[in-house]
C-alpha cells in the first residue's frame, strides 16, 4: 500500500470576478513508503499549489482543493477535521519551503523555532529533552557550531544555514513523508548540491519518503525514484525516473530533456528552447493544453482531452499520439 | 546598543539648543510683543491699574521704555539674552510670566496633574482598544466586525474634536444632564472621600475622554490591522500552519510580535500626546490644563511661559522618538542600534 495517494487532485484558484479558475486539474500519483517522487514541471504549471494543497496549506480564501481524495497511510486527509490535519502536520507529513529567507520568523529564535515543533506534537516532553533534541538535529543537518546557532535569529545566518534550520524543523518530529517544494530554487550551486546531499542522507537514515519539487530536470534525475512531469496543472508523464528519462514518451518531456544543456554541447551553441508560451488559464486549449507548442500536434489533439495511458515502459503518458511519435 | 542610546542622549542638547533659540528668536521678531502691548494699552488709557509703571493716559518717556526693554531682557542683544534665558533653564528656572509675575514653572506645575491624567488616560486607552480591534479586525478581515468597527473609527478621525465635544456637551450634559458642563473637579472636591474623588474626576473627565480618544483610534487600529495582514499572508505563518498549529496560536505565537513593530515605531510621537492637550477640547470643557495655557500665553504674548512650554515639551518629544528607538529594538531583534558594521 502507497504512503500517500493523490487521486484526481484539482485545485482552483478564484478570481477577482469570482468565478473558479482550474489551475490543478486532475492530478493523480502514489509515493511509497521511503520512496523519493520528484513532480516537475516549469514555474506556474502548479507543481507548488499541488504540494501544497496535500496538507491544506493553500492561501485562503483564494485557493482552494476543488476536487480529488488524498489517502495517507489509507487515512483520508482530504476529508479529514482540521484537528486530524494539524496532527499530522508538522508530525507524518512535514514540509521545507522554497524561500528560507522569509519561511523562518524574523522575531523568533533558531531553537524557539524547532522545539516549538516537539512542543505540539510531543507536549509531554521536558524541556530538557526538547533542547538535547534540538541541538542533535541542528548537528544532524549540518550546522557548525550548533550549540551557538540555537540563540541566533534567522537574519544572522545566511540562505543554506537557514534551508537547514528549516530542514532540522521538518525533521525534529521523524516524518514519514517530507514535502520539499522548490528548496534549493533560492540557493546558490554549490549549497545546492549540499542540500539535496544532506536531504538523501537524512532520508536513507529515517526511511522517510520524500516528495521533490522543482523545475530543475538535473536534480531530479539525481533524487528521485519516481518523476511526475506536469504542464499547465496537469501530469504530462509520470513513471520511474529511470524510464522517463532514458525514454520520454511525452512530448513535452521530450523538449524539456532536449533543451537541457549538457557538457556535451559544443561551447556558445545556441540553447534549445521550446517554442510559444503557456495558455492563459482563461483560454485553455479543449483539448490537450500542449497542443499550441507541440511539434506532433493533430486534430484529435485540439479536441479531445488525451487520456492517461499506461506505456510499455509502465509508464504513465497523457498523449494521443504517443505511440506514433515513439515510432 | 547602550552606546547608541547614551549618543542619542546626548544627541539632545544641539537638538532642544535648535528648536529653543529658533522660537526664541520669533519671540524677538514677531510684532506685538509685550511692551508694545503695553505702549497701545497706556496710549488708549485702558485698564492700566494692574501697570504699576503707567502715569495713566499719554505715552511712555524714554526713559520708562528703556527699563520696560530692560524689565523684559530685551536691551540685550538676542543671542546674549538667549545665553542668559538657557543659563537659567540649565538651572530649572524658567523666569516670571509676564502676565500673571509668577514662576513659569510653578503655573506650568498646576496644570501638570490635569494635563498628565489626559495625557496618559488617552495614550493608555488607545493601545488598550487599539490593538485588541486592530487584530480582530485583521483577522476577521471583511467580517461584520471589521466593517462596522471601520465605520465608526472613521467617523471619529473624520469629525474635528471640538465638534465632537460640543456635541457630547449639548447631548449629555444640556439636554440629559448626565455629566457636569465642564471643569476638571467637583467644588466640594476637597469633602469627598477618596472613593469620592476617584467618582468625581471619572464623572468630569468622561465626555472630554471621548472627545479627545474619538479621533485617535483610527491610526493606530488601522496601522494595526494592515500589519496583522501583512504578516498573516506572510511565508513564516505558513511555516507555522505546516508545523500544526492552529490559526489562532500562529497568529498569537508568531504574527502578532511581528505586527506590532510598526506600532511600536509610532509609540515615541504619541508620548508627546502626554502634554499636548487640545486647547479647543480644554476651552470647550472648561479645563485648566497646558493646552489652554499654552494658548493663551501666546495670544498674550506671555513669552516666558511659552518657552517654558516649548522646553517641556520638546524634551519630551525628544525622549519619546529614543524611547520609541528602544522600544523598536525590544521587539525586533533585527534591529542593533549602533555596534560598528550592524544594521
Amino acid at each position: 500500500m502507497s504512503l500517500l495517494s493523490v487521486q484526481g487532485l484539482s485545485v482552483a484558484i478564484r478570481g477577482d470576478d469570482g468565478v473558479l479558475h482550474e489551475l490543478v486539474s486532475a492530478v493523480s500519483f502514489d509515493i511509497a513508503a521511503g520512496e523519493t517522487m520528484g513532480l516537475v514541471g516549469e514555474s506556474g504549471c502548479g507543481k507548488s499549489l499541488t504540494a501544497m494543497s496535500i496538507l491544506d496549506l493553500l492561501p485562503k480564501p483564494q485557493a482552494l482543493r476543488s476536487a480529488g481524495t488524498l489517502s495517507f497511510k489509507g487515512e483520508s486527509i482530504s476529508s479529514a477535521s482540521p484537528r486530524r490535519l494539524r496532527e499530522i502536520r508538522g508530525k507524518n507529513i512535514a514540509v521545507i519551503f522554497q524561500d528560507p529567507m522569509t519561511a523562518l520568523n524574523p522575531v523568533q529564535t533558531v531553537s524557539q523555532q524547532i522545539s516549538e515543533v516537539l512542543a505540539i506534537h510531543f507536549p509531554e516532553q521536558s524541556k530538557k529533552c526538547r533542547a538535547d533534541r534540538v541541538l542533535s538535529l541542528l548537528h544532524e543537518v549540518g550546522i557548525p557550531a550548533p550549540q551557538e546557532r540555537l540563540s541566533a535569529y534567522p537574519h544572522q545566518l545566511s540562505g543554506g544555514m537557514r534551508q537547514r534550520v528549516m530542514i532540522a524543523m521538518a525533521l525534529a518530529c521523524e516524518p514519514d513523508l517530507l514535502i520539499a517544494d522548490e528548496p534549493t530554487t533560492a540557493l546558490d550551486v554549490t549549497i545546492q548540491a549540499q542540500i539535496v546531499r544532506l536531504l538523501k542522507g537524512l532520508q536513507a537514515k529515517n526511511g522517510m519518503a520524500m516528495l521533490f519539487i522543482t523545475h530543475d530536470l538535473a536534480l531530479v534525475s539525481q533524487v528521485s525514484d519516481k518523476i511526475a512531469v506536469m504542464y499547465a496543472g496537469k501530469i504530462a508523464e509520470y513513471g520511474s525516473a529511470q524510464q522517463v528519462f532514458a525514454k520520454p514518451h511525452h512530448p513535452y518531456t521530450q523538449s524539456l530533456l532536449a533543451a537541457l544543456p549538457g557538457a556535451h554541447h559544443p561551447p556558445k551553441s545556441p540553447l534549445l528552447a521550446l517554442e510559444g508560451q503557456v495558455p492563459a488559464i482563461q483560454d485553455m486549449p479543449k483539448g490537450c493544453r500542449f497542443v499550441n507548442r507541440c511539434p506532433h500536434a493533430a486534430d484529435i489533439c485540439r479536441e479531445e482531452i488525451p487520456p492517461q495511458d499506461i506505456t510499455t515502459d509502465a509508464t504513465v503518458v497523457a498523449c494521443h499520439r504517443w505511440k506514433e511519435i515513439a515510432q | 546598543m547602550t552606546g547608541y542610546f547614551v549618543r542619542r542622549f546626548l544627541l539632545i542638547i544641539p537638538t532642544f539648543i535648535g528648536i529653543t533659540l529658533l522660537v526664541f528668536a520669533i519671540t524677538r521678531v514677531v510684532p506685538g510683543g509685550p511692551i508694545e502691548r503695553l505702549m497701545t494699552q497706556i496710549q488708549l488709557g485702558g485698564e492700566t491699574g494692574a501697570l504699576h509703571r503707567s502715569q495713566g493716559g499719554g505715552t511712555l518717556s524714554d526713559e520708562q521704555l528703556d527699563e520696560l526693554k530692560r524689565y523684559y531682557g530685551f536691551d540685550k542683544p538676542m543671542l546674549s539674552s538667549y545665553a542668559i534665558w538657557l543659563k537659567k533653564v540649565v538651572q530649572f528656572d524658567l523666569g516670571l510670566s509676564t502676565r500673571y509675575q509668577d514662576p513659569v514653572w510653578q503655573i506650568i506645575k498646576e496644570r501638570f496633574p490635569i494635563s498628565i491624567f489626559y495625557g496618559l488616560t488617552t495614550l493608555i486607552l488607545t493601545y488598550v482598544v487599539c490593538i485588541p480591534l486592530g487584530l480582530a479586525k485583521g483577522m476577521y478581515h471583511g467580517s461584520a466586525l471589521d466593517s462596522w468597527s471601520s465605520a465608526v473609527v472613521f467617523l471619529g478621525y473624520a469629525l474635528p474634536s471640538y465638534v465632537i465635544g460640543i456635541a457630547l456637551i449639548s447631548l449629555f450634559a444640556g439636554y440629559w444632564d448626565i455629566f457636569p458642563l465642564g471643569g476638571f473637579i467637583s467644588d466640594n472636591y476637597d469633602d469627598l472621600s477618596t472613593f469620592g474623588k476617584a467618582a468625581d474626576i471619572f464623572h468630569h473627565s468622561v465626555l472630554p475622554l471621548i472627545a479627545y480618544l474619538a479621533g485617535s483610534f483610527a491610526v493606530t487600529t488601522l496601522m494595526m490591522k494592515n500589519s496583522l495582514m501583512d504578516n498573516l499572508s506572510s511565508d513564516y505563518m505558513r511555516t507555522a500552519t505546516a508545523k500544526g498549529l492552529s490559526r489562532g496560536e500562529s497568529v498569537r505565537g508568531h504574527a502578532l510580535r511581528n505586527s506590532l513593530i510598526p506600532v511600536a515605531t509610532s509609540f515615541g510621537n504619541n508620548i508627546s500626546l502626554l502634554l499636548g492637550g487640545s486647547f479647543l477640547i480644554e476651552t470647550i470643557f472648561n479645563i485648566d490644563g497646558i493646552g489652554l495655557l499654552g494658548y493663551e500665553a501666546i495670544i498674550e504674548r506671555d513669552y516666558p511661559i511659552v518657552m517654558g512650554i516649548l522646553v517641556i515639551s520638546s524634551l519630551l518629544y525628544l525622549i519619546g522618538n529614543i524611547l520609541s528607538d528602544i522600544c523598536v529594538a525590544l521587539v525586533d531583534p533585527r534591529i542593533r542600534f549602533g555596534g560598528r558594521g550592524a544594521a
